[in-house]
């Protein structure tokens, strides 16, 4: 065969798109988002039914579309997934519960199936796919193996999972004495529109209102524990205040030759203390190190304490809104963030505190020493503030006190509280009429329990359907709620984590798994 | 195969590749498998680079989404093999760099992504410094740095930078480089360690594609083809159409003795994605099965698409150098050779180099980049199939015969038409003749 001076053929291949590559080097993946350790949010509350308990709530894993299965989404198992308590204010945990899983799927054999048939219980024959998991209780320098059990699963739809409940209720287990824990999968609790600040910085908050996170699923685990087991010195009535956070590490690996495991140290991964830090508080550029860092060095980063005392958000909003920002430095935010709210909370510079409450900085605690406190990014939680029988979604801003930045409870507004808050509201204690409206979610989509687990069960539905998709749309006082509640392309931009604040180039993403390059 | 027949299906695989490009290979999962992840990534990555895209419509100042556009677009044509989003990428990255000339790692990180994947790896090095300067604590950074060290042949940087990427994030990015890493040095089984951890932390059915192919090219590379065959197949099991796991499945039909199943895969690869490697592969398969017209035909295909990236001031010489050594011209094979080796000195490119030495002549002076292309101590066959013919060239039977014979060794199948020659030739130097 003769090809005619290949004129032709490259004349063809010009119209191909592939011939501009020659690659002929190995392409490994580029981004270094990793959904399976990635911290979503933490949540700390006296529980309702339970005062004399906390229930702490860490989620992972975000964005998970249930799909009506095939999809699952398994814990990592060379990983240590935390939730850390500092009770005596040096930034340090005192007390880190430890989650290590392993995955048994030997019932596998040569399928890739994660069930085989309906699973009624989580020993079913027909679960393929199983996950196990240890707590242990590192305190005081020593490691106690407290509690082993199974992960539920994820809810593969309902042909393969007819009845959740019953599953969570038996992977539901009692820790030693008055504790208990439920590792797998929940519905996402956090309710927002992750567009808001995108439209914030755009002038135009009109379009928000849907709540971007309806119908995903999360990895959670919930723990509650008494009081008495995390305050300091065991007395949470002389020390009522606790500092929670949880971060991830995932095993490293080693290159150096010699070494008898290839395997590294666990490396922090992944860190999560109050809501919102990676998206208001953090720009971009310092997001991989802060994940990285341990809260004792938080106040070490004059770029992160930076971002605290001079915030960007309010100084957009004078640009766009003409509400002027507060006067710098933000000490109020330094308490709500670094040192929790006191009196006397030791502000960086010295000065005095401007919220003038005692509410739950670790200072607040009759057998911590002042002088060893360490600001730091935690939420912090005074278990002293009973229980409300109704809870404002506006926590600590409504005089509601057991509310956010009290701790966190699953209903509670945070965007709403967090955008008040970067406006003065904590200080000042008037709410800005005309951001009142916030992100225009008020509440979740789902009804969250009022026993432990609190959470809703997994949604089991494509998220694009309808039963996933009541959103904001089926509360009242929801402006510019439209009602159709389903995502449209847009509205994945947050669900893709990037959000963009102001012309100095803030980009803020929510931690989410995501398809995020370059270190969004 | 005529003169129409090629131009058709010239035009057939520009249909195809286009809509690869448009669809990803997303709908390719059988609906009764199970995936062992979240959602699609090409679906994931279409909403991103949609979103990005509408976002920038209304704000077109904004220079972090302009760089993770042109970021995500560089991504895009790594996973669907479409180097048309090359120049969307770097328009994208260049006006994100001109709004936010300062401190912008994002974009600098983007840039590097790209000066990668279009094989200019000296300029890679250079913004992926940079970047770091600014966000040493980004796990991206190191990732465009061990690329750009390992393939411009500075071992100890590359590994430095595989480290610090695996000490920030270990995760899927992080081992898959770390397993390159090990396995250059000839470190295979923690190479494939490294791998079944990547494994684990691949979420995407192309992550997983991506992770099953390579531990399937471990195996492959060392001469276990029903191991490779195993990966290969629970790639595919996730990601059906992966054209790289096709491929892999091709290579073990030939080995298996099953030519004609080999022969009509390569057909479907080469239709699909026409990467030069590709091309090569098949014309070289039908070559070894006595399809001596159809290979011509190939090769013209492959000279074909040397004249255009020539024309497009591509500046990767490395393949077209080995190509014609083996099936075209031998001084321009050396030219080529010696031009990749002036840009990089890495074991690739002295590989080349030996070879295009060899090719004309020049064995004595082959055999010392012949050695440095084994420095890194990771068996390769190819390699030692290209030291041991420039020994026999030389004179020195021995050695080349034992170099021949640790070629077949490692891995028996290496190659359809050089496996053959190394065996003959160990016979012939056997004979003394």
């Amino acid at each position: 065969m003769i090809i005619a001076g290949s004129t032709l053929a490259a004349t063809a291949l010009a119209l191909l798109p592939g011939t501009a590559s020659a690659s002929s080097h190995r392409e490994a993946p580029l981004i270094a988002a990793d959904p399976y350790v990635d911290n979503t949010d933490v949540y700390a509350f006296v529980s309702p039914d339970k005062p004399d308990t906390v229930t702490l709530i860490a989620n992972w894993f975000g964005l998970q579309e249930p799909n009506g299965g095939p999809n699952f989404y398994p814990w990592a198992t060379d990983a240590h997934y935390d939730i850390n308590i500092d009770s005596d204010g040096d930034a340090k945990p005192d007390t880190t519960y430890r989650y290590e899983f392993f995955t048994d799927n030997t019932r596998q054999k040569d399928t890739f199936l994660y069930a085989n048939g309906p699973v009624t219980s989580l020993d079913d024959e027909n679960l393929l796919f199983r996950q196990y998991w240890r707590l242990t209780k590192i305190h005081k320098g020593k490691s106690e193996l407290i509690a082993k059990g199974q992960a539920a699963p994820s809810n593969a739809g309902a042909a393969s999972i007819p009845d959740y409940s019953k599953l969570r209720k038996q992977a539901t287990y009692p820790v030693g004495k008055g504790a208990q824990t439920y590792v797998g999968q929940s519905e996402d609790p956090f309710f927002l529109d992750l567009r808001v600040f995108d439209l914030l910085y755009g002038g135009n908050l009109k379009e928000t209102g849907q709540d971007t996170l309806a119908g995903f699923n999360v990895n959670a685990i919930a723990l509650q524990v008494p009081i008495s087991d995390i305050a300091l010195n065991y007395d949470g009535k002389k020390n009522p205040v606790v500092g929670i956070w949880s971060d991830t590490e995932r095993r490293s690996l080693k290159l150096s030759p010699g070494a008898a495991k290839p395997n590294g140290d666990y490396v922090q991964v992944s860190r999560l203390g109050n809501p919102l830090v990676n998206e208001v508080v953090l720009p971009v550029s310092l997001k991989d190190a802060f994940n990285g860092l341990t809260p004792d060095k938080d106040a070490t980063i004059p770029a992160v304490v930076k971002r605290v005392t001079s915030p960007e958000v309010p100084k957009l909003v004078e640009k766009l809104y003409g509400i002027p920002a507060p006067k710098e430095p933000r000490n109020d935010l330094v308490e709500i963030f670094l040192t929790g709210i006191a009196k006397k909370a030791p502000t960086l510079d010295g000065k005095p505190a401007p919220i003038q409450a005692d509410l739950n900085s670790q200072v607040l605690n009759s057998d911590a020493n002042p002088k060893k406190f360490q600001p730091s990014e935690m939420l912090r939680l005074n278990t002293a503030v009973p229980p409300t029988a109704k809870p404002n979604r506006l926590g600590v801003l409504a005089n509601d006190f057991q509310g956010f930045p009290n701790g966190r409870r699953l209903t509670d507004d945070v965007v709403d509280i967090t955008l008040q808050a970067a406006e003065g509201a904590a200080q000042s204690g008037k709410i800005v009429q005309a951001l009142a409206a916030g992100d225009g979610v008020n509440a979740n989509d789902k009804k969250f329990g009022d026993k432990f687990p609190y959470i809703a069960l997994p949604n089991n539905n494509s998220v694009n359907t309808a039963a996933n998709t009541q959103g904001s749309s089926a509360l009242p006082f929801v402006p510019g709620g439209t009602g159709t509640g389903l995502p449209t392309p847009s509205i994945l931009t947050g669900l893709l984590a990037v959000m963009m604040l102001g012309a100095g180039g803030v980009l803020i993403a929510r931690r989410r798994p995501t398809v995020v390059p370059v270190g969004a | 195969m005529t003169r129409s027949r090629v131009a058709l299906l010239l035009v057939l695989a520009g249909a195809l590749l286009a809509a690869v490009a448009v669809t990803g290979f997303v709908s390719a999962r059988p609906a009764d498998l199970p995936a062992a992840g979240a959602p699609s990534p090409a679906t994931t990555l279409d909403r991103l680079i949609y979103d990005a895209q509408d976002t920038l419509r209304r704000e077109p100042g904004n220079a972090p989404k302009w760089a993770l556009l042109g970021a995500a677009y560089v991504e895009r044509a790594r996973i669907s093999a479409d180097p048309s989003y090359y120049a969307k990428a770097d328009g994208a990255l260049r006006t994100s760099m001109r709004i936010a000339p300062d401190d912008n790692a994002s974009a600098l990180i983007g840039l590097g992504q790209l000066a990668n994947a279009r094989h200019d790896f000296v300029t890679a090095a250079s913004f992926g410094e940079r970047a770091r300067a600014l966000q040493p604590a980004t796990p991206e950074v190191y990732g465009v740095l061990a690329d750009a060290y390992t393939q411009l042949g500075k071992p100890a940087e590359a590994t430095d930078a595989v480290q610090r990427m695996l000490d920030i994030r270990p995760g899927l990015a992080a081992f898959t480089r770390a397993s390159y890493d090990l396995e250059l040095h000839g470190r295979r089984d923690e190479a494939r360690a490294a791998l079944e951890r990547a494994l684990t932390a691949a979420l995407s059915p192309d992550d997983v594609a991506f992770c099953r192919y390579y531990l399937g090219e471990l195996a492959w590379n060392a001469g276990d083809v029903d191991g490779a065959a195993t990966q290969y197949r629970a790639g595919l099991a996730v990601a059906a159409q992966n054209v790289a796991l096709l491929q892999g499945t091709a290579k073990v039909a030939y080995a298996q003795g099953r030519a004609d199943e080999a022969l009509a895969a390569y057909q479907t690869i080469t239709t699909r994605v026409p990467l030069p490697q590709y091309v090569l592969e098949y014309a070289e398969m039908l070559a070894a099965t006595g399809h001596a017209g159809e290979a011509k035909a190939q090769f013209a295909v492959l000279a074909a698409q040397e004249q255009l990236y020539t024309a497009q001031g591509s500046n990767d010489d490395q393949v077209g150098a080995i190509v014609a050594a083996d099936h075209g011209d031998k001084a321009e094979a050396l030219t080529r050779a010696r031009a990749e080796w002036d840009r990089r000195q890495s074991v690739f490119s002295a590989d080349a180099l030996a070879w295009g030495l060899h090719a004309n002549g020049r064995d004595a002076q082959a055999l010392e980049y012949a050695q440095r292309a084994a420095a890194l101590g990771g068996p390769n066959a190819t390699y030692s199939f290209h030291r041991g013919m420039i020994l026999a060239g030389m004179g020195r039977r021995a050695e080349a015969r034992a170099a021949l014979a640790e070629a077949l060794a490692v891995n028996p199948h290496f190659n359809p038409l050089q496996a053959p020659v190394a065996r003959t030739t160990i016979a012939s130097l056997e004979q003394g003749s």
